[in-house]
């Protein structure tokens, strides 16, 4: 009996998985090759059809470019902000820095929805603070809609989002800092090393593990992320700013093709699958290392 | 006075870095004339609190307010219960296919909502759990579990087995020594996931924008989100729905940072 007793303990969160992770991808890859409409009636097998629909569908190709811009060029612009603070912060110590720390958090704290809401309010052509102040400075002209120009949505969106992620980014980055032993400073000191010098010689190459985790981490979160392109532009002006995920809830529930839909989400999962194996990978090696 | 001088650019940071969210609780605070004036100030004379009660009373948003209350408590509970006998599993007993399955989990918790949400929406509308806040709270325990088992599988493996061996020789099951022995003794490491939990569900905006679709079950993430689009008018009182909502989070942040702080790296790291 006792041999089953972990067995049953973990029956319920067992079923919980299979209810979100094992149906739902099985009955993904069925409905993607089946006709599957949310308004009429369908069902029938249609083989590859759904794919070619997706890859023949040049918006599609425009979503899978710009989440690839958004997740990686986001996560590199977050990698940056958040080493700046981390670095800023590292040089105080004490309650201040702490206190300070807080702060830099909220943007990682308060809910995605209400950051992409802050940013739009912030950005609006007319009555937003920025497009006031780029005025005033005579860098853009007033009325400037960074939202509804095709050539700098995606840009605003991609900001936003990397606003949102530095602060996780910034506290794995203080506790790597923190982790570096203070006698490589001090030998190199005693070798005359310059400040610059011992940044680029021991703080850089000690940082290189955790900004490899950070990084693929931020990518796939990146990847997946629906909230801050909904909210902030739902993937327009003209599908200019229009990712992956937006576009799976685009082609189900607003075109109802929820076969197209599926077919999208397996291609999403088999990037998403490569992507983990190699955020595996890199932990695997940071843990022998 | 070199103290003062470090400070100044770490005060400056954060008054950039929080500029979208200043920016937000100074426009919650303004009437509508203000809002739409130009140029635009950050703080006039007829600033009050007024937006906040319009919001209540102009849009729906005391029932967004129930309903997220009631789907991230009951999440919270569910996911508590589920997790903390998966980890207790995971923390006490060795068994076949325990790395399998705790590698299963791990990658659950890598998953992308649009690859699940479209079968999720056949399978609650088929069982009639469409637009209720019964299929909303399944939804968020089984995306929050993983995470939570994680978490509780670390302060469980913290209590010493002695405790525990010592109610066992007493004549307690198992199932009861964890129930009078372990939780407890992991009392505050419970409360800590509650309020990952809690927060989990009170932010989550994706299932709860597809899974929903009346006042009577969406959430205010769901609120703010759709009417950014339809009531671009009434920027004050979205505002104030936007500062409100963030308050719970903020609190729990601020209270919590550093299991919160650990939390976050263990998360990643792990």
């Amino acid at each position: 009996m006792r041999r089953y007793t972990p067995y049953m303990l973990l029956t319920p969160a067992l079923l919980f998985t299979v209810f979100i992770l094992v149906y739902p991808m099985a009955q993904n890859l069925v409905n993607s090759f089946r006709d599957v409409s949310l308004v009429r009636e369908g069902g029938g097998w249609t083989g590859l059809l759904n794919y070619q629909h997706v890859f023949g569908d040049p918006v599609f190709w425009l979503a899978f470019r710009n989440t690839v811009v958004y997740a990686v060029a986001g996560t590199l612009l977050a990698l940056l902000i958040g080493l700046g603070l981390a670095l800023v912060l590292d040089m105080h110590t004490g309650a201040m820095s702490s206190f300070a720390a807080t702060l830099y958090s909220i943007p990682w704290v308060i809910s995605p929805v209400v950051a992409g809401f802050a940013w739009k309010w912030l950005l609006n052509d007319h009555f937003g603070i920025l497009n006031y102040w780029l005025s005033s400075a005579g860098i853009a002209r007033h009325g400037t809609s960074w939202l509804g120009n095709p050539h700098t949505a995606l840009f605003c969106v991609m900001v936003a989002r990397a606003w949102q992620f530095y602060p996780f980014a910034m506290v794995m980055f203080i506790a790597g800092l923190q982790s570096i032993p203070a006698e490589q400073y001090e030998a190199a000191s005693v070798d005359g090393a310059s400040r610059i010098r011992r940044f680029f010689h021991i703080t850089i190459p000690n940082l290189r593990p955790v900004s490899s985790v950070l990084l693929l981490l931020g990518v796939i979160w990146s990847f997946n992320d629906f909230n801050m392109v909904f909210v902030m532009t739902r993937g327009g002006p003209i599908n200019a700013s229009m990712v992956l995920p937006v576009l799976v809830r685009e082609f189900s529930f607003v075109h109802f093709d929820l076969g197209k839909g599926s077919a999208l989400s397996v291609l999403i999962f088999a990037l998403l699958v490569t992507l983990s194996y190699l955020y595996l990978q890199v932990l695997a090696r940071r843990e022998r290392g | 006075m070199k103290k003062i001088l470090l400070l100044f650019p770490v005060a400056v940071l954060a008054l950039l870095v929080l500029l979208p969210f200043l920016w937000t609780i100074s426009t919650s605070l303004k009437p509508l004339t203000e809002v739409n004036r130009y140029p635009p100030e950050w703080v006039s004379p007829s600033m009050s609190l007024k937006p906040y009660g319009d919001m209540f009373f102009y849009l729906p948003f005391s029932r967004y307010t129930l309903n997220s209350l009631i789907v991230a408590s009951s999440a919270t509970m569910l996911t508590l219960v589920v997790g903390s006998l998966a980890a207790f599993a995971f923390a006490r007993f060795r068994f076949r296919g325990r790395k399998q399955i705790l590698l299963v989990l791990l990658l659950s918790q890598m998953l992308p909502g649009a690859s699940v949400i479209i079968p999720l929406f056949q399978l609650l509308r088929t069982a009639g759990l469409y637009d209720t806040h019964l299929g909303l709270i399944l939804v968020h325990t089984a995306v929050l579990l993983p995470f939570v088992i994680w978490l509780l599988h670390g302060f469980f493996s913290g209590i010493p087995t002695e405790v525990e061996d010592a109610a066992l020789i007493d004549g307690c099951s198992r199932l009861e020594a964890l129930r009078r022995v372990i939780l407890p003794l992991a009392l505050p490491g419970l409360g800590a996931t509650a309020l990952f939990a809690f927060l989990g569900s009170w932010n989550e905006f994706f299932f709860a924008l597809i899974l929903t679709n009346t006042d009577a079950t969406q959430t205010i993430p769901v609120g703010i989100g759709l009417f950014v689009g339809e009531f671009e008018d009434v920027w004050n009182q979205m505002s104030a729905a936007a500062v409100l909502f963030s308050i719970p989070p903020l609190i729990l942040f601020m209270a919590m940072r550093r299991t919160f702080v650990r939390g976050l790296a263990a998360g990643a790291l792990q």
